[in-house]
């Protein structure tokens, strides 16, 4: 992967081919933004990661936080001292955050503050693809999007420059084609990291009690009318091709963007393109303009219909005779699931009546014939996996008729089989809330599930209402020492900062006994024996209980021995093996590989865990001796 | 200079996203425009990894059109299979022989369909296939882990990449640790040498 010190390289008008993400990076440290918070989530996470290689050198701060409500407080907090900041995190982070973001709309910054949401359409890796373009509008705060990774980079800066103007957050939202695309960036020059900040003392302005909140809420409304000013005159907001038909105009933004040019490119539609970066508060003189130029107008976004439902209301004004398509009446263009050239030519096409040069349908049929009997690749857990011998533990003990609320990580790949664990999952932290509601109204054994960094993140207050409430669940923590999903970053409990210092670990097992509990074990998941012992007084146990299933994540082991040049010597299958399928049948290891009814070991996948030899009713499962 | 579209297929681990960034740093470096596509989110276990590079003036959007692609660079046959949408009768072909069986395909009672079968259902879709052995070149090379060099040298060596040596070895040099350089140096040789040879006779 790319070593992320070439952020770090002073040399305007050098081009360097960045993704999104890296790039925001990079107009981090050209607009000379000192603190930066995130907690990590796809697809937004390469934004921390490569400020955490490099903050130590670049002289900024930078940390993760233990959750994204927290990590736009710490922000928040060093702007309201003049300090540049910015806060990272994908769609949902923004749900956590949204109580502060509402409410800091209100209060303002002093120094600029950009928060990046990253939305996820085609739930590429998320429970859900909601469109964050809407926490603009709900919260009267200006939004930039960007289309490629020039512009990622460039609306940082403008992003902070219009924060300040307006003493107000701006988001920034970003998609996972935005974020993970690579493009051409230009550099420009960095700027010097500024970490003196002064606190002034202003309790009208910052303490939020209803007498001072209340005149706040017209400051910012006048702060939108001027915010709508730079968006009239924004650079990012603008015809960019004028084009022959004079029926047609379109009007587009980000991603969307892109495919319209490549589409219309494709039909041959030569038609005026209305691109809009700045996308709250739209402009509206600049776009009643535009539709007054045209007969019909197009609007092509992706997800919900967010331009569109406004730009009907700007019609209403301007041009009350336009036709608008778009997705809202006919659906012309999908409202869910990523766009692509190939829907929206389909749509443009529909709606000019050009034809389609490209046959999709065949090559649809073509590829169905294929494809339909091609083994699927679905991501499962890894081999080493120390989930897998908490999940089979787990099952084993507790058995079919416990429910499973899970939590979302790594864990959450626990509900293939053959370990089937987990039974409803929403967003982070809800598997210890619900557990407690199906646990009340059900005779069932209720076992949450949940990660150590997801356990920080959201699971300590339902914790907390387990033993208020008096609800009788086991609490599982599968803590392997990291934010695996998510790329390895660290959390409260690892000893390590995200400016890559040592720092307190905080235990799980200590958090829990201070949160009242009273059952508390800390158990390693290899040693299934024991583990399985304790599981089976925890269920015994007539309160709420929380074991901590510690064991640490096996790419992790597996990097830590390569770095130190050691050896991994798979585990071996003797002539013992009779081909029984246990060890299939019960771990599902992608190690465990069977040809012809025979069972062997993939030497390169296997990481020796001994798993499948602690499980072997044969004892014909040979693991090297540990060092 | 008309568009390039590259379509990489493969497995999480196999080294797709690097063997992109450097098609992608190489182009750059002779001035193109180009965009580089990745998903990945759960790459790290062994799910299917799937990177666009397109290189080109007017090249905007993140992926190719299905039946656009150029070159299909596949890491792994079944994943080549799979993404064989993007391929039409003029798109190169250049596949990785290394067959990775998903796990769990005895429990599912599926079956990993065999390389004869896979490189037909390819072949009837183009003639235009090179089939090489990239995991073992790139042992040769020092490491499986070359795989992915071994497979950007043979994809040159069709000499329908457009970008010059050169610049794909200066990218090699940028992107790839220094104490792995040399191996990687010899992965990229030895993958050009061979399918400069096949597509001798080939083409
Ligand atoms: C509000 C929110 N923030 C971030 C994410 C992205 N995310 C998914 S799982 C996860 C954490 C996983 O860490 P952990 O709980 O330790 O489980 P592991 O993957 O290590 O097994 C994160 C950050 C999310 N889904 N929702
Ligand atoms: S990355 Fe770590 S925690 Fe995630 S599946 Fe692999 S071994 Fe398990
Ligand atoms: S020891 Fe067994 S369970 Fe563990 S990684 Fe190797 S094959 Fe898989």
């Amino acid at each position: 992967m790319p070593d992320s010190h070439v952020l770090l390289k002073d040399s305007p008008g050098k081009h360097v081919l960045l993704l999104g993400n890296e790039a925001i990076a990079r107009g981090i440290l050209e607009a000379g933004i000192s603190v930066v918070t995130t907690y990590p989530g796809t697809p937004a996470s390469e934004i921390g990661d490569s400020i955490s290689a490099i903050a130590a050198e670049a002289g900024l701060y930078m940390e993760y936080s233990t959750n994204e409500i927290v990590a736009v407080e710490v922000a928040a907090g060093a702007a309201n001292c003049g300090i540049r900041a910015l806060t990272a995190m994908k769609h949902v982070g923004l749900n956590v955050a949204s109580d502060l973001v509402m409410t800091l709309a209100y209060a303002g910054v002093r120094g600029g503050f950009v928060i990046v949401t990253a939305d996820d359409p085609e739930c590429y890796s998320s429970q859900n693809e909601q469109d964050n373009r809407f926490y603009a509008l709900l919260s009267n705060l200006p939004c930039l999007e960007p289309s490629n990774s020039q512009e990622a980079k460039d609306m940082t800066i403008s992003a902070i420059e219009i924060s300040e103007k307006l003493e107000l957050p701006v988001l920034l939202r970003t998609t996972t084609r935005i974020g993970h695309t690579r493009g051409p960036v230009a550099y420009s020059r960095l700027t010097k990291p500024n970490l003196k900040g002064k606190f002034i003392r202003d309790v009208k302005r910052l303490v939020m009690i209803p007498a001072n909140s209340r005149p706040k809420h017209p400051v910012l409304l006048k702060s939108l009318e001027k915010a709508k000013e730079i968006s009239e005159k924004s650079p990012y907001n603008r015809v960019m091709h004028e084009g022959k038909n004079k029926e047609f105009g379109v009007i587009s933004s980000s991603s969307a963007y892109n495919y319209t040019v490549e589409a219309a490119d494709l039909l041959g539609l030569d038609v005026s393109i209305l691109k809009l970066g700045m996308t709250h508060p739209l402009p509206e003189k600049m776009i009643g303009k535009f539709l007054k130029r045209h007969e019909k107008i197009i609007i092509v976004e992706e997800l919900e219909p967010y331009l569109e439902m406004q730009i009907k209301a700007i019609a209403k004004d301007y041009a009350p005779n336009v036709k608008i398509y778009g997705k809202m009446n006919k659906p012309y263009f999908p409202r869910e699931g990523e766009l692509s050239t190939r829907t929206v030519a389909t749509g443009l096409a529909k709606i000019t009546s050009k034809k389609l040069p490209i046959n999709f349908r065949k090559i649809d049929e073509r590829y169905a014939e294929i494809a339909k009997d091609l083994p699927p690749r679905p991501p499962i857990l890894c081999a080493g996996c120390p989930h897998r011998a908490s999940f089979y533990v787990i099952k084993k003990v507790a058995g079919e008729k416990a429910v499973f609320p899970t939590d979302i990580g790594c864990y959450a790949l626990g509900i293939a089989p053959p370990l089937n664990v987990g039974d409803i999952m929403i967003c982070m932290g809800a598997s210890i809330g619900t557990a407690q509601g199906i646990g009340k109204v059900t005779s069932a054994d209720t076992i949450a599930i949940i990660g150590d960094s997801t356990f920080f993140h959201a699971g300590i207050p339902g914790l907390i209402n387990a033993v208020y409430n008096n609800h009788k669940i086991i609490v599982a923590v599968l803590d392997n020492l990291t934010t695996a999903m998510t790329g390895h970053q660290p959390h409260p409990g690892t000893g390590i900062t995200g400016m890559h210092n040592p720092t307190e670990k905080i235990l799980i097992e200590n958090v829990a006994e201070g949160c009242g509990v009273k059952y508390v074990k800390v158990v390693d998941p290899f040693k299934i024996k024991e583990a399985e012992a304790t599981l089976k007084e925890a269920l015994q146990y007539p309160g709420p209980s929380v074991i901590v299933f510690r064991a640490p994540c096996a790419l992790m082991v597996v990097r830590e021995r390569r770095r130190k040049g050691a050896e991994i010597v798979a585990c071996k299958i003797t002539n013992k093996c009779i081909n029984c399928m246990a060890c299939i049948k019960l771990l599902g290891c992608p190690a465990l590989i069977v040809e012809e009814g025979t069972v062997s070991i993939n030497e390169t996948l296997c990481v020796a865990c001994g798993l499948c030899a602690s499980v072997c009713p044969y004892d014909a499962i040979e693991c090297p001796e540990e060092d | 200079m008309e568009e390039i579209n590259i379509v990489l297929a493969g497995v999480g681990g196999q080294g797709i996203l690097l063997a992109a960034e450097i098609l992608g740093t190489a182009a750059l470096k002779e001035g193109l425009n180009v965009r580089v596509s990745e998903i990945h989110g759960m790459a790290q276990r062994g799910g299917a990894v799937i990177s666009n590079v397109r290189i080109g003036e007017k090249v905007l959007a993140p992926t190719a059109l299905e039946g656009k692609a150029d070159m299909l660079l596949g890491f792994e046959p079944l994943e080549t299979l799979r993404n064989l949408k993007f391929a039409s009768e003029k798109t190169l072909i250049l596949m990785n022989n290394e067959a990775i069986p998903p796990p769990g395909l005895t429990t599912k009672m599926m079956n990993y369909p065999s390389l004869g079968e896979i490189t037909e259902k390819i072949r009837a879709f183009t003639k235009n296939v090179v089939v090489l052995e990239a995991a073992k070149l790139a042992e040769e090379a020092g490491s499986i882990l070359t795989r992915n060099i071994v497979l950007i040298g043979g994809l040159v060596a069709t000499g329908k990449v457009p970008v010059k040596i050169e610049s794909l070895k200066e990218a090699i040099r940028e992107l790839v640790p220094a104490r792995y350089l040399d191996m990687n140096m010899k992965a990229f040789e030895l993958g050009y040498k061979y399918v400069q040879k096949k597509t001798k006779l080939a083409f």
